[in-house]
């Protein structure tokens, strides 16, 4: 038993991190370079678990935490799945009930219907920028219907890595408050300081600290192939929401009133949070 | 990363399941102070016999000195056997025997360990004062240095189990005219010396389990004292230490369990078709399975680094908080029946107004929020 990362992870992680800050630095989320996915490509991210890369769940969770973290393409969740468990190698954009996420260059998505990971086809033309301004989407008033992947750890796959982004986006919320309360003064002194701003940053960091350690936990189950990784899985993708949402409100309530602009960074982790959380979402009996 | 535990460890884990399975007593801890103390004494000696005593302290002082995987396991299994709570020897096992360990002389340990360990000395711990409660180093219990003793006057508060204790680690000023963390020492206190009064304080729930302490010119040798006269904001910051240390595994699995025996009777009575109660004891589900996953990622980092960092308190405030929330829901469950409660029953609104503590004691919740934003953080200090 060990839920640490190991030093080959950390290596991992830590060049991970370097690639994005040059690459995909979160305050240009919704202005990504049209090269970025060939990038995250050339990166192996979005290939990481098929057989022959000999990679396990744990260490793609890893990274897709700090993918999150920068706010990156949501399709990364989808084409990643889709490597590992048809082989498709392009892009494959997240099909949600009604919306179709990420559009850009494909026109094939893959989504959970009824609980198991299947693939649709859809028209790209009409995309559009919604809530979410890092992310072209599409509305579906029908959705066409499935050809679904005969793999039940498909749909566990595709939740675990959306609980990942979940918990890099709530974590970038978090660092993102922290920051400012370090700096930004009033009454002589940072507002840090004061308790009210202090115990609702300490709130954000365990909420992340929470719901990171069930994602560690979830992604070991799959790997494992332990009887309860459904539960799992679930565990890690309802805390991850819930903090990424919870921590994305708590950073505008710190930052005052430019967390309100649209020109400062507060509000694209919280408009991202509220686009995971449709992502391959838990019901309560999920838990139950 | 994995979750697995290795032949070894599995091995291990069928020995403490076959031991607890053949030994854990049917009865409930009586609720009567006597009949506990003695319950709490025949459990410990039942340990102390059978190897199992001391898990967390070194061989050669008599305990198991098991590994913290190894206390991990032993505790899971503790819990799932539902293993008698430690109650009064917590003071003495969890942080009063290790303290001596890390801080005594070869003296004060040859004499103290074993007794502890046997349970044939009870401890309390004297730190918390009317004056002094979050704020500790605002302590005013006075030892005046007469000759080789120390002469005490002053008094203690929410010293659990006091009425039943032989000895207290007493935290005092022993420095005339010292301020705040200087001029404290960490006294090994008799507490059947003539001039200490205890007075019982009732809780809420019924239960006089803490007490006040009162000492009038009260001698204890200066020998007594641990870690060095003017030294006792160290040592008693080791002793918190280990007050915090592991004790949130026993918690985090027996609440686990608490859940799993909560979705039960709301299946049984039904009140789980409710959406609201439905859901939130999915979310109950989900964040106790989370408290085991960042336990076993503390442990992970203990395991590598040695101690673990102001992480605890994320541990602390998360588990405590929750623990008051699965408590809150076992009322809820029982709906009018908790109006039935009269003090000595032994139930879920007993676990309720009991569990009050854990988000008080050893550190408040609000407390455990600070350390995370100066410490973990990096936020200025707000004094
Ligand atoms: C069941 C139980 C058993 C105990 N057993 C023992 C024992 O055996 N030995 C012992 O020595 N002590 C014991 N204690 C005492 C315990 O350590 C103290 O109650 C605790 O440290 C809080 O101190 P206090 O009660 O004086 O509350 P206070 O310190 O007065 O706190 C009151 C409120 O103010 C808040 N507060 C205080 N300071 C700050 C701050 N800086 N920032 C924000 N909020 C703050 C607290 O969080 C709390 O909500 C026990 C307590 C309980 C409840």
């Amino acid at each position: 038993m060990d839920l640490t990362p190991n030093d080959e992870q950390e290596a991992l992680r830590f060049a991970t991190i370097a690639w994005l800050e040059g690459n995909m630095p979160l305050a240009e989320a919704r202005n990504r370079a049209p090269t970025l996915w060939s990038g995250m490509k050339e990166m192996g991210w979005l290939e990481m678990t098929r057989p022959e890369m000999g990679l396990d769940h744990a260490t793609e969770a890893l990274i897709f935490a700090e993918l999150g973290r920068f706010l990156a393409p949501v399709a990364a969740l989808s084409t990643a799945v889709a490597a590992r468990w048809t082989g498709l190698l392009d892009k494959v954009a997240v099909a949600l009930r009604g919306h179709v996420l990420d559009t850009v260059g494909t026109t094939s998505a893959l989504g959970l219907f009824d609980g198991k990971a299947g693939l649709i086809e859809f028209a790209a033309e009409s995309a559009t920028h919604g809530l979410d301004l890092s992310t072209l989407q599409v509305r579906l008033d029908e959705m066409p219907s499935p050809s679904l992947i005969d793999e039940p750890l498909a749909a566990l796959h595709f939740r675990l890595l959306a609980a990942a982004y979940g918990v890099g986006c709530a974590e970038a919320a978090g660092d993102m408050a922290t920051e400012y309360a370090k700096v930004r003064e009033q009454f002589g002194k940072p507002i840090g300081s004061f308790q009210a701003i202090k115990h609702i940053c300490a709130d954000m960091a365990v909420r992340s600290q929470v719901a990171r350690s069930q994602l560690y936990y979830a992604a070991c189950a799959l790997d494992a192939g332990d009887a309860d990784t459904a539960f799992y899985v679930a565990a890690a993708k309802r805390l991850a929401d819930q903090a990424a949402l919870e921590n994305g409100r708590a950073n505008i309530q710190v930052h005052g009133g430019i967390g309100m602009t649209d020109e400062a960074q507060p509000h694209l982790p919280l408009k991202r949070a509220h686009l995971l959380q449709f992502v391959a979402p838990v019901e309560t009996a999920d838990l139950l | 990363m994995d979750i697995g535990f290795s032949a070894e460890e599995q091995r291990f884990r069928e020995e403490c399941r076959d031991w607890l399975h053949s030994n854990v007593p049917d009865e409930r801890r009586p609720l009567d102070a006597a009949d506990a103390l003695e319950f709490d004494k025949a459990w410990q000696r039942r340990l102390f016999d059978a190897g199992w005593a001391g898990i967390n302290w070194p061989a050669e002082y008599g305990g198991r000195g098991f590994s913290i995987v190894q206390q991990v396991i032993w505790l899971e299994e503790y819990a799932k056997a539902k293993a008698p709570w430690i109650g009064a020897n917590f003071v003495g096992v969890n942080h009063g025997g290790p303290t001596l360990i890390a801080n005594a002389t070869d003296e004060q340990k040859a004499f103290h360990l074993p007794r502890i360990l046997k349970a044939e000395a009870i401890w309390c711990q004297g730190f918390s004062e009317p004056g002094a409660g979050s704020d500790l180093a605002g302590i005013k219990t006075r030892g005046r240095v007469e000759g080789n003793e120390l002469v005490v006057n002053g008094s203690k508060i929410w010293t659990s189990f006091a009425h039943v204790a032989d000895y207290q680690e007493l935290v005092l000023r022993t420095e005339e005219g010292s301020e705040r963390h200087s001029g404290l020492s960490w006294v090994i206190c008799d507490m059947h010396a003539p001039g200490i009064t205890v007075r019982p304080i009732r809780k809420m729930s019924g239960m006089t389990e803490f007490c006040e302490v009162f000492y009038d010119d009260v001698r204890i040798p200066i020998e007594n004292v641990v870690g060095g006269l003017g030294n006792g904001w160290t040592v008693a910051m080791s002793t918190l230490s280990f007050e915090r240390g592991t004790g949130f595994i026993a918690d985090q699995v027996k609440q686990a369990q608490e859940v799993e025996d909560l979705i039960e009777t709301a299946t049984g009575n039904g009140m789980i078709g409710d959406n609201r109660i439905a859901e939130e004891l999915a979310q109950l589900r989900a964040e106790v399975a989370a408290a085991r996953a960042m336990t076993y990622r503390n442990i992970s980092e203990v395991e590598k680094r040695g101690q673990p960092g102001p992480e605890a308190s994320v541990i602390r405030v998360f588990t405590s908080e929750l623990g008051r929330r699965i408590e809150t829901m076992g009322v809820r469950l029982m709906g009018e029946e908790m109006l039935d409660f009269r003090y000595g029953d032994d139930d879920q609104v007993q676990d309720y107004l009991r569990g009050f503590a854990s988000t008080i004691a050893g550190g408040s919740s609000q407390i455990q929020r600070n350390i995370i934003g100066e410490r973990m953080l990096g936020l200025p200090r707000s004094r």
